[in-house]
């Protein structure tokens, strides 16, 4: 994982300065949305089937999906926490 | 959109369920690591195209940086909290957190790492994405503006952003957005540290 780090953290890097450096007539970025949609697609269709094939996985299915939902709730308050607590040194003190 | 991403991860599962194609095993984290890659590059030009959030940053100030500090933050410790009440390690429920409502890329990532943490981090961040369309409008009128962009996380740089300028003013709405470009971009930095722990 800590090589993934650095690969995805240079992929990103790459991709800013080549959107701060290139001209809107450039191949890529005119085509990047269809780029983008084609590779999602590919890329979460190969995680379906890994998914598909892992007979643990789709056994516990809806064990999994309850688990996820709470994690995903709790991420969500746990945000809103944080903000509530950050908000007067950004907007001092605003009602909104 | 979410309905082609279901309907690619729908089909990829019940073929995989059908046929198991084991000869995909020796080559998916390959061409997994490639996609994202590629995918990262997209996300980075997107960010790179909008250059004018950097000059926005200077005007409200570095204090801006507390948002999506306060947002990574709560989201991962959340998570976590989440995450110990279903009996899944911290880094693995902190890491799911991590996604901020990213749901493709986060599910992607894991992916390398387990099949079932890949599938927690699909749902709970697409959950995080639908729930944010449905409180934004309530958390503007019940808690204030700033407080709508906790929910969408990285989604407010695309599909939350909608909402939280219809819910809330033009201020918000810039903050909202560099927020979500920050966001994103530590998506996938902060996922795989947070599972190294």
């Amino acid at each position: 994982m800590g090589v993934r780090f650095v690969m995805y953290l240079a992929a990103i890097a790459t991709g800013v300065l080549f959107g701060l450096k290139s001209s809107q007539n450039n191949f890529i970025i005119k085509n990047r949305n269809i780029i983008q949609i084609v590779v999602l697609l590919s890329l979460l269709f190969i995680m379906g089937i890994k998914i598909g094939m892992d007979d643990a996985v789709i056994q516990s299915f809806v064990a999994i999906g309850y688990k996820a939902v709470l994690i995903g709730v709790f991420a969500i308050l746990g945000s809103l926490l944080a903000v509530i607590s950050i908000k007067r040194f950004i907007r001092g003190g605003d009602v909104k | 959109m979410t309905l082609m991403i279901l309907s690619s991860i729908a089909a990829g599962i019940i073929i995989g369920m059908l046929t198991h194609p084991f000869w995909i095993q020796n080559f998916a984290t390959l061409f997994i690591d490639i996609g994202t890659i590629l995918l990262l590059i997209m996300v980075g030009i997107s960010i790179g195209l909008n250059s004018s959030v950097f000059e926005q940053i200077k005007s409200i100030g570095l204090k801006l940086l507390l948002m999506p500090l306060a947002v990574v933050v709560g989201s991962i410790g959340g998570a976590a909290i989440g995450g110990y009440l279903v009996g899944l390690p911290f880094n693995e429920a902190g890491a799911v957190g991590a996604g901020q409502g990213f749901y493709t890329i986060t599910s992607i990532i894991l992916a390398t790492h387990s099949n079932q943490l890949s599938t927690i981090g699909f749902i709970a961040n697409l959950t995080r994405e639908l729930a944010s369309f449905i409180f934004i409008p309530v958390i503007a009128k019940k808690l204030g503006y700033l407080e709508t962009i906790a929910p969408a996380g990285s989604t407010s740089i695309a599909s939350a952003l909608p909402i939280i300028s219809r819910s809330t003013d033009a201020e918000t709405v810039v903050i909202a957005f560099i927020t979500g470009v920050i966001c994103t971009a530590l998506v996938p930095v902060l996922i795989p540290l947070i599972l190294n722990l």
